[in-house]
């Protein structure tokens, strides 16, 4: 209990350092000017979502294979979390775009990807509130977990291919980042990472607790 | 400043929708508590009865 | 070779059961042609630049039919409570996924093919010059949205509101279909007429990839 405390503490401490780095340290860029600052915290959570994305699967296959019920309490709450992080990606993205290119969106490679991958956690997340049987929508949303984290990098490919064959006017460029730039970026996937595993850990204790009081609600019906 | 306006809503929202998530899972989380510590509770008491 | 002998036999009732009333083929058919022409309708663009716009609203239109059209297959098994005698008919139970894969593909081929001559009138397209690349194109798109689609039937017949959920579960996976057949088919029947690698190579890598998952994987989809 005490360590998760810590940890905490830690993770807020690191979120205030990386705050203060992304708005005092990185220097300015000279074409966007202060609304660039919006990419410390924009790109990251789109590395941060898919590294979540990336344990839910690992926690769907775990579940397929072994049926132990913990791997499904990591499944969904990693992709739970990394919904969260994309969220945060999709509405960071129109608020750095209209400012600096003048559109809330751009059809980008980038942008695009990312929104179908929202829509398909989402859809995950759909899925196993319409299965009422615990072990049925364990089972089932592990299959449509799998499914979807293979189809990641095909969308990821197939729109990236398909913008570079019908370019845009570039958008979202962090193309030649300066040092500085760079290891601010770097701070900050290093404490959103920290966050995903604090959220995902404490997402993954109320499956846990659900499961417990379920085992003792059959125990009380038992008596 | 126009873009600093956008620099803080961008950030508000994203550390928004972190606490929100943490916010809400705590709430959960509380309740369900409450729930265990009843039925350990109740489940003590129909065990003491039972002696 | 049980599993081809298995399989076989059970496309043989699959598509003996779909042609004896033809009703799916018929309403998924005149489905497709409705929605290409209320895009159309809805899209100047179609009219203005048909070889470019066309063949996207084509594949739409696909991709929505299919979505509706794949939503028996697992469904009328859970209905009629017939999924434990073809789990205990057959050896292998990706026999059974197969079968219903196989009959798809050919349903929604057949689908496609009287829906082509009808789509090159409304957007002036000339197909018969590349019938057989686009028949290749068709080919493997409809692979991979079979694939996908009987999995995720046999999924959504487990859950609620399964209408809504098979469409929502769907359409988002066959992004990568979705483009690399439209591309492809574009290319096909512009100026001139190319077929596109690149393009094929994603989706016989989406048809690789997702018929290995089914494999590997499907049969704890059609436990009890």
């Amino acid at each position: 209990m005490a360590k998760t405390g810590v940890y905490t503490f830690l993770v807020c401490v690191l979120m205030g350092v990386t705050a203060y780095a992304s708005f005092y340290i990185a220097p300015t860029e000279s074409t966007m000017g202060l609304v660039q600052r919006i990419f410390y915290l924009h790109a990251p959570s789109g590395m941060v979502s898919l590294m979540a994305f990336m344990i839910s699967c690992i926690g769907s296959v775990a579940y397929i294979l072994t049926r132990k019920p913990k791997w499904d309490w990591l499944a969904v709450s990693s992709a739970e979390v990394g919904v969260a992080f994309c969220t945060v990606v999709l509405l960071t993205g129109p608020i750095w775009a209209h400012p600096a290119w003048g559109v809330w969106w751009a059809w980008d490679a980038r942008l695009t990807s990312t929104l179908v991958l929202w829509l398909l956690y989402v859809a995950f997340l759909i899925l196993r509130t319409m299965i009422d049987d615990a072990d049925r929508r364990a089972l089932v949303s592990a299959f449509f977990g799998v499914f979807t984290f293979l189809d990641v990098p095909l969308v990821y490919g197939s729109i990236w291919w398909w913008r570079t064959q019908h370019p845009q006017p570039v958008v979202f460029t962090s193309a030649g980042l300066d040092p500085t730039m760079r290891k601010v970026f770097y701070l900050s996937w290093l404490s959103l990472t920290c966050l995903m595993a604090l959220l995902i850990r404490q997402r993954y204790e109320l499956e846990s607790s659900r499961e417990e009081l379920r085992t003792l609600e059959q125990e009380l019906e038992a008596t | 400043m126009k873009n600093l306006d956008s620099v803080f809503a961008a950030y508000l929202i994203g550390w928004g929708i972190f606490f929100v998530f943490s916010l809400s899972v705590a709430r959960r989380a509380a309740g369900l508590k409450e729930e265990l510590g009843r039925l350990k509770e109740r489940l003590q008491d129909s065990a003491r009865q039972g002696k | 070779m049980r599993l081809l002998a298995n399989t076989t036999a059970l496309l043989g009732k699959e598509l003996q059961t779909e042609f004896r009333s033809r009703e799916l083929l018929i309403t998924t058919m005149f489905f497709v042609l409705t929605v290409i022409a209320l895009f159309s309708i809805t899209f100047d663009a179609a009219v203005s630049d048909p070889k470019n716009v066309g063949p996207g609203l084509l594949w739409l239109a696909i991709l929505f039919s299919s979505s509706l059209m794949l939503q028996p297959c697992f469904l009328k098994e859970r209905t009629n409570d017939t999924l434990s005698a073809l789990r205990l008919s057959v050896g292998d139970p990706f026999a059974i996924f197969l079968a219903k894969l196989v009959a798809n593909v050919c349903l929604l081929l057949i689908t496609e093919l009287l829906a082509l001559p009808i789509f090159a009138v409304f957007f002036n397209v000339k197909i018969m010059r590349v019938f057989p690349q686009l028949m290749l194109v068709f080919l493997l798109g409809s692979i991979g949205i079979a694939v996908t689609g009987t999995a995720l039937s046999a999924i959504s017949s487990q859950a609620r509101m399964r209408e809504l959920l098979l469409p929502m579960l769907l359409l988002p996976l066959l992004v990568p279909i979705l483009l690399a057949s439209t591309e492809a088919t574009v290319a096909l029947l512009g100026e001139n007429p190319a077929l596109r690698l690149d393009w094929m190579a994603i989706l016989a890598a989406f048809d690789l990839v997702f018929l290995t998952a089914l494999w590997l994987f499907g049969e704890y989809l059609l436990e009890e």
